[in-house]
């Protein structure tokens, strides 16, 4: 079973481009751009120690931005075949026509005006092309690993490729592959989680992950009611790169700072976080998963967004750094509302082993991970959200008794500016909504994080 | 696409499928954002496309293209045979299916006015004048609106028979002010938060809601909350407006309800549920005015249709009744798992690449009677919230913190001081217990939710959940710092 071409890709840089070729000179356009994606990929979702869903999808996808005078719009189609692409590009010129004036649309780049991107291309060939049997086999390793009757997660695989294309002259592509999985052991409501994720499902030790999660639930029996409260905590990396994400999400993006939204707009250029603190976004650092160039095709540069603590840059696409007067650099989300983005961001890895994380807490709380976080105060990235799955005691420099789970009400930038140690090791952490993307997280030791009240289990 | 389903099914029977269901559809949509004078977006897409899902050797498999061709119709029937048998090798219990009659049938959700026949001067006209309203405001940094509008045309087969065309039309608008001060940013939005108001109908819907001519009132609130005291934190009478109302049925009674989490198959993701099948007509869910249904059969709603998506009757189910928890939302398998008889309809995907998911239809707590004033006029101090914010819940959905945009003061039955940044958390049966009025049926609406998000991979679906004004007591309010 597989619709890979002969690249090991679900769609290669030829018929990407001659796909598009048909419509950048669409009558009536005065300057056309498309954006063409295409995936085949399959998940297997186990729960209840057995496989329960197993899916495979080919999904091809091509938005076609149509741009007449300082008025755009855009039209996507899954169909990728001549006739449809046309249809697309006509409905989209009729959108444009239709729409307001626009004096800040920058117009669309030209290879001149942005440079070429390289591609990343961090494809493997095998894990593209897994069959059922092989992810099948893979939850069979997992669930011997458990031993548990209780066991849920999901065992993914997958190969995807973008092109961009526009009249104005650019033309990138590149693909990445991308193999994840998670596991959730839960004895008799003691639950423990683990996961893993890269480019390369031979880089994937799912079996680890599982053993990772059978021996939290194993050591959260009996969890201990503790007093709510402000702790020294240690965060794993899957709790720090929730997080993160909600971080780049609240304020990394040059819009939200134009807006008043991020906490950019007032706090440019101070210190916010720790000394210990770098988190930039960086496409090729060895543990991301994404592509080169972003929605308009302008190369994807390396944005320290925290530099040693401090807020220096926001991330940028055309519109918006065409506001501040600064170079884009290359993050436009594909959505104007929304703006640009930082789909790969990093947070650099520090000097400390994790044993020595928690070796340097006297009385504070171990965090596996979070669940349903969400944002309470945007500028002062005040979150809320649940810790799950592995939540103990640190006693004495060790981890000691398990505990009921905490509601946090913490603002990330201030648990960051307390952070005492970051982790030597970094995980790659695959998002949750999307097959794009990638988060790489140390763990951290934070100096104070509140917990606003616990819940019984 | 009929003739590619049915090359799908004879190809998963012929490859050894047991049972084997093709889902094809035609989706089309419509996204507007206009901010002040300026569109900001403008993006129409269509996704055409089929699945098919199989029975082999007990277990399931499912395959999805989107390449319109007799070869890759048989392909997907023999694929999704072959991910069933690799799926066959890891389970412990095989799916077993409750019946369902063959439904051979039509249905279109009613629709005044097409959107997709209105100009699109028109509705980028009837925004702007509302964003530019709210944008005269200086102190207004962000005045935006929005629309969206899909029509999704799916035809459905099964290997038993069934044979069911629907078309559903689902549309929506909103206007939303944002004012900033010294690095604090507050929003009003009309008519519900996060892209507004959205319900089965035509642009009849986006007409009735009169967005130009609450443009100043939301605009004037967002500033106002700049200056306005904090929500304090106490322990104290809440009444949640009908918006916040959908928000608290929606995470508390609609996620815990749905059969698939009860059984541990979201456990991973989602989380569970702190309701069991033994919980089934005994557990106290809340107070005896407490009632609440799964209904597919009201109009309007975003979760209203007439057959789920493995073409299952929608029905109307009691969930909560008198504040006892009497049922579940379910699906074919689940329905067998839990020994029921029949499945009660609330299979959905999100779109034709996906795996259907038991999903809310519409999610109601029936009204009771009276109006918000009478609602307010029994309070003597308390604290009465509007529109959602903000929301978070623990896995099992018990421990939960929501959020509201805009709340006042009540002070002896009337309200009083406005009120910014207001929180309440609780216990679910314990905050539910604390229910002692519903609204009656003049304040009750049907809301539509167009982004409750579940699965594996994730799939956004479009809920509706009818509510009306209802009161709290003893609820914490504030956040816990």
């Amino acid at each position: 079973m597989s619709v890979l071409s002969r690249s090991g890709l679900p769609l290669d840089h030829d018929d990407a481009r001659r796909a598009a070729q048909g419509v950048l000179d669409f009558p009536g356009s005065e300057g056309v751009e498309v954006v063409v994606s295409a995936s085949s990929s399959g998940i297997t979702r186990y729960a209840n120690s057995q496989i329960i869903q197993n899916t495979v999808r080919n999904e091809i996808r091509a938005t076609v931005r149509v741009v007449t005078g300082d008025r755009s719009a855009s039209a996507t189609t899954t169909q990728l075949d001549e006739e449809h692409l046309v249809m697309a590009a006509g409905r989209a010129l009729e959108a444009a026509k239709a729409s307001l004036p626009d004096p800040d649309f920058p117009g669309l780049p030209t290879p001149g005006d942005v440079g070429r991107p390289e591609p990343v291309m961090r494809v493997d060939e095998a894990t593209g092309a897994t069959p059922p049997a092989a992810r099948a086999e893979a939850v069979g390793r997992i669930l011997a690993a458990t031993g548990s009757d209780n066991t849920a997660g999901i065992y993914e695989t997958g190969v995807h490729s973008y092109g961009v294309f526009s009249s104005a002259g650019i033309d990138c592509f590149d693909a990445f592959s991308r193999c994840n999985t998670t596991c959730l052991v839960d004895l008799g409501g003691a639950t423990g989680w683990g996961e893993a994720s890269s480019y390369a499902a031979a880089e994937v030790d799912e079996e680890a992950a599982a053993l990772r999660a059978r021996r939290k639930a194993e050591r959260s029996h009996n969890a201990m009611d503790v007093d709510s409260g402000t702790y020294q905590v240690v965060l794993e990396p899957p709790a720090v790169a929730a997080l993160v994400d909600y971080l780049a999400y609240m304020g990394f993006g040059a819009k939200q700072m134009i807006e008043g939204e991020s906490f950019f707009s007032t706090r440019r250029g101070e210190k916010v976080a720790a000394d210990s603190i770098t988190i930039t976004d960086d496409v090729r650092h060895p543990a991301s998963v994404g592509i080169g160039f972003d929605f308009e095709g302008v190369p994807k540069q390396r944005v320290a967004v925290i530099d040693g603590g401090e807020a220096t840059h926001p991330v940028t696409d055309l519109r918006t750094a065409r506001k501040l007067g600064v170079p884009a650099t290359g993050h436009f989300s594909g959505s104007n509302e929304f703006g640009p983005y930082p789909f790969n961001v990093v947070m650099e890895a520090g000097d400390t082993e994790l044993d020595e994380l928690i070796g340097g807490v006297d009385d504070g709380i171990l965090v596996t991970r979070f669940h349903y976080v969400n944002i309470l105060d945007r500028p002062a990235t005040l979150l809320t959200g649940m810790t799950r799955d592995g939540t103990f005691r640190i006693s004495k420099g060790e981890v000691a008794e398990p505990v009921h789970n905490f509601r946090f009400a913490q603002s990330v930038l201030d648990a960051l500016s307390s952070v005492q140690a970051v982790g030597r090791e970094v995980v790659s952490i695959a998002p949750d909504y999307s097959s794009f993307g990638s988060t790489v997280a140390p763990a951290l030791r934070v100096g104070k994080f509140h917990f606003a009240s616990t819940t019984s289990h | 696409m009929k003739d590619l389903l049915r090359e799908a099914l004879d190809a998963a029977l012929g490859a050894g499928a047991t049972y084997a269901d093709a889902r094809g559809g035609e989706y089309l949509s419509e996204a507007l954002s206009v901010r002040g004078p300026t569109v900001e977006s403008l993006d129409r897409t269509e996704s055409i496309g089929f699945g098919v899902r199989v029975l082999a050797e007990g277990a399931w498999g499912f395959a999805s293209s989107a390449v319109l061709t007799s070869d890759e119709a048989k392909h997907l029937g023999a694929t999704a045979v072959e991910v069933a048998k690799a799926s066959a090798t890891a389970i412990n219990e095989r799916v077993e299916l409750v019946p369902e009659p063959v439904h051979v049938a039509e249905w279109s959700s009613p629709v005044v006015r097409d959107p997709f026949d209105i100009p699109l001067e028109d509705k980028v006209s009837l925004l702007a004048g509302a964003t530019e309203s709210m944008e005269r405001n200086e102190a207004v940094r962000v005045g935006r609106g929005t629309m969206d509008f899909i029509r999704q045309r799916t035809a459905f087969l099964s290997s038993e028979g069934s044979d069911i065309t629907q078309t559903v039309v689902h549309s929506g608008a909103g206007i939303e002010a944002t004012s900033v001060r010294d690095g604090e940013v507050q929003t009003r939005s009309y008519p519900g938060s996060f892209r507004g108001h959205f319900a089965a109908a035509g642009y009849e819907l986006v007409e009735s809601m009169d967005l130009a001519g609450h443009a100043d009132r939301i605009a004037d609130e967002a500033v106002a909350l700049l200056s306005a005291p904090e929500c304090p934190s106490t322990v104290t009478t809440v009444v949640l407006d009908g918006h916040q109302v959908m928000l608290q049925v929606h995470e508390s009674v609609g996620h815990p309800t749905e059969l698939d989490r009860v059984l541990g198959m979201e456990a991973a993701f989602a989380g569970t549920s702190f309701v069991g099948i033994p919980d089934l007509n005994g557990l106290r869910y809340g107070s005896d005015r407490m009632n609440i249904t799964a209904d597919a059969t009201i109009p309007g709603g975003l979760g209203s249709y007439a057959f789920d998506d493995e073409g299952v009757e929608g029905q109307r189910v009691d969930l909560v009744k008198e504040g006892i928890l009497v049922g579940f939302q379910s699906s074919r398998e689940t329905a067998a798992r839990m020994g029921a008889d029949r499945s009660n309809g609330t299979m959905r995907a999100e779109g034709w690449e996906h795996f259907p998911l038991i999903r809310m239809t519409n999610i109601n707590l029936l009204p009771g009677e009276g109006s918000l004033e009478d609602l307010l006029a029994d309070v003597d101090d308390g604290i009465y919230m509007s529109t959602n914010k903000s929301w978070s819940i623990d896995d099992k959905r018990k421990n939960f913190q929501f959020g509201c945009e805009i709340a006042w003061e009540i002070k002896n039955g009337k309200l009083g001081r406005m009120l910014k940044d207001p929180r309440y958390t609780g216990i679910t049966p314990v905050f539910w217990g604390g229910l002692d009025a519903v609204a009656g049926k003049d304040e009750w609406q049907v809301w539509g939710t167009p982004n409750c998000g579940k699965g594996q991979p994730g799939q956004t679906m479009r809920v509706g959940h009818g509510t009306a004004p209802a009161r709290f007591r003893n609820v914490s309010t504030g956040t816990a710092q």
